[in-house]
């Protein structure tokens, strides 16, 4: 069982960092506009940003952008370009079992969202500070749950869609509007109450906020980072019943 | 099952929405056999191989391969099974060398050697996207093989391959034959068939019309020879003497040029009459028909047969 989700997980991690939709909208995409937006507001706490400096929020969010990212573009484009060009027919046929290819795959988008969350941190550093974090194992678990959610996530809409281009479509569908509504674009503060309204039940608004909150110590985000722990069992476990090889 | 059968299937059925892609197949390879599973397009012959191989469920009948239950035992059955697919690919960026990384076990032999024997030793750090439709094949076909498989499935082994490559595939099945590994060959090229196999299972709309050896089925279906030669001075007497010639069946006469049609025996009897007369013309020629003759003629009959079936079937319900 080790021997063939090591040899997925392996080839896929050198897959991954070959694939250029990885590296521009996976990597470069969330630290381009993290720098460009961050910059935007100032560094001085404003109401709008729940008094605290508005760089520093957007370096909070912007880790959710990353897992999005992964979940909604990323595992649904490459996953149905497997299955329209024949490669999971091929891995069935040589005989890796069903579930090792779903495992293989929560596995390596894990790992990329770690590293490009990484990633993230080290190029705000410098640039804008790293906001101390007030409840670090809030932070830590909306993470963890947060990227099995859209990992999750990720690896169903690819199971479910045809091609890559419609997994390309539905997913860039899905990004951008909980983008610019739950973690990259204005504060809710600034929102209208009907955008406001529409905002607030999106997966990636209630993890940006199970993040940001508790991070920069503006709340404890409780009620988000239980929906984003339903959300991560539910996803899971129906992306577990609907992965085929 | 006897020891020596490696793949038994008795009354397979598939059945995609309302049609029967295979109905009622029964089909036996046994150890150390090259079995050929040729036909028309949407014949069966790839949901067969992929139900043999635990990719799909049947809707019916019985099926063992190596002894296993591919419906219970798929995962057991592909790592004793080496596949090349139809229709199918490797990561556009993954590396000739990681793709034998990704798909050897712990069984595979030596990777290197096979890259050599197929001609990708050079390609070993190319992606899969820079090869060409050959070199993919030979890829597939070295995969297939990686894992030392008791069962080889072959599916248009040599689909898009240029004649070179052909015979050099060719070569490698040959050497599988020799080496006592079972072949399973899916495909449309009946010289293939005819080169490589022992047995050709022929189907259509997923059934098993005949099976045989390549010239047990030549003899069968296509038993005609043709002679060609020309003699540019040539007394009509010829003619009368050629078409009293045991089993010919036709004499036909275009200028200078005639064309003898029979049972394979006129070309003894036409090259001895020409012989008698003290001529041997440069230009004797002789067809015999080959296997694709035959299996295009054992369609032809099936789907007449067919037909007629149909027919009567319409012509009965219509008087009810």
């Amino acid at each position: 069982m080790t021997g063939t989700v090591g040899r997925l997980v392996s080839a896929e991690l050198k897959l991954m960092t070959r694939d250029p939709l990885v590296l521009t909208f996976v990597f470069a995409f969330p630290i381009v506009t993290m720098l460009i937006i961050g910059g935007a507001f100032g560094t001085q706490p404003d109401r709008a940003f729940d008094f605290v400096n508005p760089a520093h929020w957007y370096v909070a969010s912007y880790l959710t952008v990353v897992i999005a990212a992964t979940g909604l573009v990323m595992l649904p484009v490459h996953l149905a370009s497997y299955r329209e060009r024949g490669v999971l027919r091929r891995f069935a046929a040589a005989g890796f079992p069903r579930w090792s290819f779903t495992i293989a795959q929560l596995i390596t988008g894990l790992v990329t969202t770690l590293v490009a969350c990484t990633l993230l941190l080290v190029v705000a550093a410098p640039v804008y500070g790293i906001p101390a974090m007030h409840a670090w194992w809030r932070v830590a678990a909306a993470l963890a749950l947060g990227a099995v959610a859209f990992v999750s996530i990720g690896v169903l809409l690819g199971s479910v869609l045809p091609t890559a281009r419609s997994a390309q479509a539905v997913g860039l569908l899905l990004f951008f509007p909980s983008f610019l509504l739950g973690a990259g674009g204005p504060p809710p503060h600034v929102m209208g109450s009907v955008v406001r309204e529409v905002a607030g039940p999106l997966p990636l608004t209630l993890l940006t906020n199970a993040v940001r909150q508790p991070w920069l110590g503006i709340a404890p985000a409780t009620g988000s980072l239980v929906a984003i722990a339903v959300i991560a069992v539910v996803a899971t476990a129906l992306a577990a019943r609907r992965t085929t090889l | 099952m006897s020891a020596a059968d490696v793949v038994k299937v008795r009354g397979l059925r598939k059945v995609y929405g309302t049609r029967a892609v295979v109905d009622g197949l029964d089909l036996d390879v046994r150890a150390g056999e090259v079995v050929g599973l040729v036909g028309a397009n949407g014949a069966g012959k790839t949901t067969t191989v992929e139900c043999i191989q635990g990719l799909r469920r049947p809707d019916g009948g019985s099926l063992s391969v190596l002894g296993h239950n591919p419906v219970t035992e798929a995962a057991r059955i592909r790592r004793l099974v080496g596949s090349q697919l139809q229709d199918s690919a490797l990561p556009d960026r993954l590396r000739v060398a990681e793709a034998l990384d990704l798909f050897g076990t712990s069984a595979a032999s030596n990777g290197r050697g096979l890259l050599e024997q197929f001609g990708l030793a050079e390609r070993r750090r190319s992606a899969f996207s820079s090869l060409s439709g050959g070199e993919r094949q030979r890829l597939f076909l070295v995969l297939a093989l990686l894992n030392q498989p008791r069962l080889v499935i072959l599916d248009e082994l040599t689909q898009g391959l240029d004649p070179a490559a052909r015979r050099t595939v060719w070569a490698s099945v040959r050497k599988l034959h020799e080496s006592g590994t079972t072949v399973l060959l899916v495909t449309h090229e009946l010289d293939e068939a005819e080169a490589l196999c022992d047995r050709v299972v022929v189907m259509r709309s997923g059934r098993v019309i005949d099976t045989g050896t390549p010239a047990e089925l030549v003899d069968r279906y296509a038993r005609t020879a043709i002679v060609r030669f020309s003699l540019p001075d040539f007394p009509a007497v010829i003619l009368d003497e050629l078409r009293r010639l045991d089993g010919v069946r036709d004499v036909e006469r275009t200028g200078s040029r005639v064309t003898v049609t029979g049972d394979r025996q006129i070309i003894a009897h036409v090259g001895a009459a020409l012989v008698r007369r003290g001529t041997v013309p440069a230009d004797f020629a002789v067809s015999i028909p080959d296997l694709e003759e035959a299996v295009l003629k054992l369609l032809a009959e099936a789907k007449a047969a067919d037909e007629s079936l149909r027919a009567a079937n319409e012509l009965v319900g219509g008087r009810r």
